[in-house]
């Protein structure tokens, strides 16, 4: 597995904090409250490992929306939360009590944008960090278990996943959540040379 | 034989024409290059008039809007963009019919911003919109028919007041919420004097007005907001006083007894004597201290063994009993 120095790390953080920085300003407009979001770690795992995180509470269902990104490289983006968050960020949002136990169609769609949002700005930072153009698809919304979800959006055993934390703050509320790249070694290793080459021009321009 | 299907000139433009969804395409500057039949009905503008124009110059309303910014993300990052009715309504003004136009009712949307590439030129995107009106009427029924159901599991069906179950429910919260901020929690069981043969002298009916007229008068004394009347069964209620200490608590008991004593409902099944033939209630009170926490059942028990001294020391009387 790929290990990141403190450095590329810290670096990598940065970036996504970012990219959730700016989703989360996105958020604060539609709502008109405000909406914090960061990204306290990310850690990179295998696709056993990521399912067994995020499917630690007693095989609690997932939702996930995911977006399938290609060109500087190819990544299959999903945002996940454990079901019943995923139930309050859409009351949170839409500011009205939800007395279904499951998303409604309607309210799955509005999880669908809420995972554009995110993983747009995510990706859109990568890709400046890149300084190359990807291009995404539209979202696809998903419910059922962590492996389900981290398999029916990727083909290949040998990938790695790129497991970001997230923090959604609304309303004094906090809520968990994820976002993975599920990445191939090849893309794995163009990340890190990005990383460095972005850590070589911060240290230059410093 | 031509036998393979074909393209015919100008067949793409007509599928355009006729798909039931607004689709419009925008060159990299923003202007409108198409505008297909289902924008002209609905919007109100002709491709004729919008074609070439700046298209938030057609819905200057959607500037700095979420659309402006999906258009531009598109354009500028290659990405996709929806936007969902639940968070945004109905961004853009297009209507069913002249009527709905008229009173201002848009169609409920969902939209779609696709990046297009084209070839030889900077890139343009696919605005789709959808009707969703029908979708979002079906889920405001089903939500509403869900409200009424859950606000009906939670409440009795006779006198309106909470039910059982609500009581259950409420009772382990406001235990739990006690003992977590070490203050106190006292309840109250009561119970009619004589309802049995209040129901055999007038009849059930008349059994069932006077329970609603009693649950009415104890609820409409109870005046905090976190303060909790239900009905425990047959023509027993339960009252729960949460950051209340005993004394307060009887005092409250003491108010709701006098409260039913005076509205004077007549009880000629009585036993000649009890409380000059009137409708009256038993009230036991028990109090859980700050700092002592008991079981719930344990403070139930309690308060219902108060409510059987005060029936058997006569009755239409309040007692403290603690757990």
């Amino acid at each position: 597995m790929l290990e990141l120095s403190e450095l590329q790390h810290d670096a990598l953080v940065e970036i996504f904090n970012i990219g959730v920085g700016q989703a989360a300003r996105a958020m604060s407009e539609i709502v008109s409250e405000e909406v914090t979001m960061s990204v306290p770690s990310i850690r990179f795992l295998n696709r056993a490992d990521a399912a067994a995180m995020l499917g630690h509470t007693d095989g609690q269902r997932v939702c996930g929306v995911s977006q399938h990104y290609e060109g500087a490289f190819t990544t299959e983006a999903i945002l996940m939360f454990p079901e019943d968050k995923s139930l309050d960020i859409v009351r949170l949002m839409v500011g009205e009590a939800v007395p279904f136990t499951e998303l409604s169609e309607m309210e799955q769609e509005a999880m669908s944008e809420i995972g554009n949002i995110i993983l747009n700005s995510c990706v859109g930072t990568l890709a400046n960090l890149f300084e190359h153009e990807l291009r995404g698809s539209l979202p696809l919304y998903h419910l059922g278990s962590s492996e389900d979800i981290l398999s029916a959006t990727g083909g290949q055993a040998d990938t790695v996943v790129l497991m970001l934390h997230i923090d959604f703050i609304l309303e004094t509320h906090q809520i968990h959540g994820y976002v993975a790249f599920i990445l191939d070694l090849s893309a794995l290793d163009d990340l890190q040379a990005q990383v460095d080459r972005f850590l070589a021009k911060i240290e230059g321009r410093g | 034989m031509d036998a393979v299907a074909t393209i015919h000139p100008g067949m793409l433009d007509s599928v355009f024409g006729v798909i039931d969804l607004g689709a419009v395409v925008l060159d990299h500057q923003r202007r409108v290059v198409l505008w297909n039949h289902w924008m002209s009905r609905h919007s109100g503008h002709e491709a004729g008039m919008v074609v070439g124009r700046d298209f938030f110059a057609v819905f200057p309303e959607l500037r700095g809007k979420r659309l402006d910014n999906a258009v531009l993300q598109a354009l500028r990052d290659n990405f996709p963009a929806v936007l969902s009715q639940t968070l945004h309504k109905a961004p853009i003004p297009l209507f069913a019919n002249h009527a709905a136009r008229t009173s201002g009712v848009r169609i409920q949307q969902a939209v779609a911003v696709t990046p297009l590439a084209v070839t030889g030129a900077a890139r343009h995107c696919l605005i789709q919109v959808s009707d969703v009106s029908a979708a979002v009427h079906r889920e405001r029924l089903l939500r509403d028919q869900a409200l009424e159901l859950r606000s009906q599991t939670f409440s009795d069906g006779l006198t309106g007041i909470a039910n059982r179950r609500h009581f259950d429910l409420a009772m382990e919260k406001e235990q739990r919420r006690a003992k977590r901020s070490a203050i106190a929690l006292t309840m109250l069981m009561i119970d009619i004097d004589f309802f049995k043969a209040y129901n055999d002298h007038y009849g059930h009916q008349q059994g069932d007005d006077t329970l609603i007229r009693v649950a009415g008068a104890l609820a409409a004394m109870l005046q905090r907001p976190q303060d909790l009347i239900a009905r425990y069964g047959g023509e027993e209620f339960v009252v729960i006083l949460p950051d209340m200490d005993s004394a307060s608590g009887a005092r409250v008991a003491e108010s709701l007894r006098q409260r039913i004593a005076q509205l004077a409902i007549p009880h000629a099944g009585a036993p000649g004597g009890h409380g000059s033939q009137r409708i009256t209630v038993s009230i036991g009170v028990a109090t859980q201290a700050p700092h002592q926490p008991v079981e719930v059942a344990a403070l139930i028990g309690a308060a219902d063994r108060a409510l059987y001294t005060a029936k058997r020391h006569g009755r239409n009387q309040v007692v403290i009993e603690n757990p």
